[in-house]
């Protein structure tokens, strides 16, 4: 090869370096611009604050349910400590009260809104989006002020976070700024010029701050809303989350008053009781403000008047029949029959009636509908129990009485007689895991 | 309908209906007159009895669904000659006031104790939260249930008392 040959070669060689380095620097700065946030100065004491702002942000704090997960043990309310389980791993909920170490006492407005809006703590970490900033981004001044007030006003208690226990490479949090990338939309909530005054508003307590749709629509494969699918229904601690549009599995239609009662109390005539985590919800709205509950199920019965109306049986409530002598699983059935007619009946087959005692009649039951039956096992092994000295509804859990073989035979029977649904195809293994 | 059970270790034979509740069967056919009616609803724990080694509540569980599971009710503990370790522990901490709830409590107890060799002051507390007593004696339930431990701890390590 020629001298001339060789120096052409050389200087390709050093462009291409050149060029490569130039790519590697950018993508350093993006990567940085991506993962890092700097720290917020620390603040002494906390400032003074209205107490009409302090109130207000009660309220507000009611509607964003922040006590179901930042709430465990009720005599050390917004210390923390709430597992939640994600497909990357538990994220344990923190401390945030007002506490100068282990809460959020040292930090000042500026520190408390860029981690509602953008989900940076004060020193520059990035929180998980467990913490469901993505919604509260689209939080009005004045609500994130309130909360603000609200929460520095709380007593202080030290409880310093609970480590996370999270999946290779998910505990390098830097990661969580491409998840930001793909999902946090911090533009301002903005109405729709076309709806009333009140569907605005439940759009608004839907969105920033009880965060609906981050349970009641799916996920894509990187955790975050899947917003083709709003409101097709999620999954929340294990438990599906039912449909809120025109797949809603309940077998009764929803009529707006029914909903705004259900979103109170967690009960209305023909559904059943708030179970799960939609129980915490409930705990939480019900200290809100009644005419923004009253919005809220105007805005989601907007969607949930899409399903079409449906000949279920729970158009027909009352005893559960036996099964057909030529159910090509009769056995099963039988004993799924059994157990429902010696545990379940006593108080389901009775019927209830505006203030009894007695309980829904299990053709209405939500749960025999479900896309699959996560739900119902939860329900029939650990009941429905209310927080303590809350008057709620009641179910006493039956996870220790029926066998494993018992809870799914109830749970095919009542399927299929009770609902006249196809089978869960996954039942058996749902139970057996289930008591892991 | 018959129904054959394993209770304390023997077999019984019954002739009832088959939703009778457990704690019916135990107090009317076997005289098992330990587990008490409190609620009959499965609220307050006073008819807690063990099946399979997990305590429920009898007044829930319909003599049906038993089958061959063993059940254990505070009679297989001891008797009130030779009182089981952690009924002595209830009488030393005089834990009962008017002993309604008592017999719940001590079986579940007896489930958490058979289950954790040590158990944690909060593991007691929240594994006895299901069963409600109406006089106040829970400071004295939980102390009792403290005592049982660290007696069967130590038994266990061969200390001397």
């Amino acid at each position: 090869m020629s001298d001339a040959g060789r120096g052409r070669r050389r200087g390709r060689t050093l462009r291409w370096l050149g060029w490569l380095s130039l790519v590697a620097a950018l993508l350093g700065i993006l990567a940085v611009a991506v993962m890092w946030r700097p720290a917020l100065a620390p603040i002494d004491a906390a400032p003074r604050f209205e107490p009409g702002l302090v109130e207000r942000g009660a309220r507000v704090a009611a509607l964003g349910t922040c006590a179901a997960c930042h709430t465990v043990d009720p005599s050390r309310p917004f210390a923390g400590g709430f597992p939640i389980e994600t497909p990357f791993g538990t994220v344990y909920s923190t401390n945030i009260t007002p506490d100068k170490r282990t809460g959020i006492g040292g930090w000042s407005l500026e520190a408390f809104e860029r981690a509602m809006r953008k989900g940076v703590s004060r020193d520059g970490h990035l929180l998980y989006p467990a913490f469901p900033y993505n919604h509260y981004a689209r939080l009005s001044q004045g609500d994130v002020q309130a909360l603000y007030a609200y929460f520095m006003t709380r007593p202080p208690l030290e409880a310093p976070a609970h480590a996370n226990a999270m999946r290779f490479p998910f505990g390098f949090r830097p990661l969580v700024g491409f998840w930001n990338l793909l999902y946090l939309d911090d533009a301002p909530f903005e109405a729709d010029p076309k709806q009333s005054a009140e569907w605005n508003r439940g759009a608004y307590v839907a969105d920033a701050l009880a965060h609906c749709s981050a349970c009641h629509t799916p996920r894509t494969r990187l955790g975050g809303p899947d917003d083709k699918r709003f409101f097709d229904g999620g999954e929340a601690e294990d438990w599906y989350v039912p449909a809120l549009n025109a797949k809603s599995p309940s077998p009764l239609p929803w009529s707006r008053e029914h909903l705004a009662a259900y979103l109170r109390t967690g009960i209305a005539p023909g559904h059943a009781a708030a179970g799960g985590p939609m129980q915490g919800v409930v705990e939480n709205l019900r200290h809100g403000d009644p005419a923004d509950i009253d919005a809220l199920a105007t805005y989601i019965h907007r969607y949930l008047a899409q399903a079409p109306a449906r000949d279920t049986p729970a158009r027909r409530p009352g005893s559960l029949p036996a099964p057909k002598p030529d159910d090509p699983d009769l056995a099963r059935m039988q004993l799924g029959h059994q157990v429902y007619a010696d545990a379940c009946a006593r108080c389901h087959d009775a019927g209830r009636a505006e203030s009894s005692g007695t309980a829904l009649q299990l053709q209405q039951a939500v749960a025999l509908y479900d896309p699959d039956p996560r739900s119902l096992i939860h329900l029939v092994r650990d009941g429905i129990a209310p927080p303590d000295g809350e008057p709620a509804r009641w179910m006493p859990g039956f996870g220790a009485i029926l066998s494993d073989e018992q809870t799914i035979a109830l749970a095919a029977y009542l399927r299929r007689y009770g609902a006249g649904q196809a089978d869960w195809p996954d039942l058996a293994d749902a139970v057996r895991k289930g008591k892991e | 309908m018959s129904y054959e059970l394993q209770v304390n270790g023997k077999k019984h034979l019954v002739d009832t209906d088959a939703d009778t509740p457990l704690l019916y069967v135990l107090r009317n056919d076997l005289a098992l007159n330990g587990a008490k009616f409190g609620c009959g609803l499965g609220q307050c724990g006073a008819c807690t009895v063990m099946l399979d080694g997990a305590p429920v509540m009898s007044c829930i569980v319909p003599v049906s669904v038993v089958g061959a599971r063993p059940v254990r009710t505070v009679e297989g503990l001891g008797t009130a000659a030779q009182p089981g370790m952690l009924q002595q522990a209830f009488i030393d901490e005089q834990a009962a006031q008017c002993g309604y709830c008592i017999a719940g409590m001590i079986m579940r107890a007896q489930a958490l104790l058979d289950r954790h060799l040590a158990p944690t002051d909060e593991q007691i507390r929240n594994h006895m939260m299901p069963n409600l007593c109406r006089c106040g004696t829970h400071m004295r339930i939980l102390r009792a249930v403290r005592r049982a431990a660290d007696t069967m701890g130590k038994a266990r390590r061969g200390d001397r008392p």
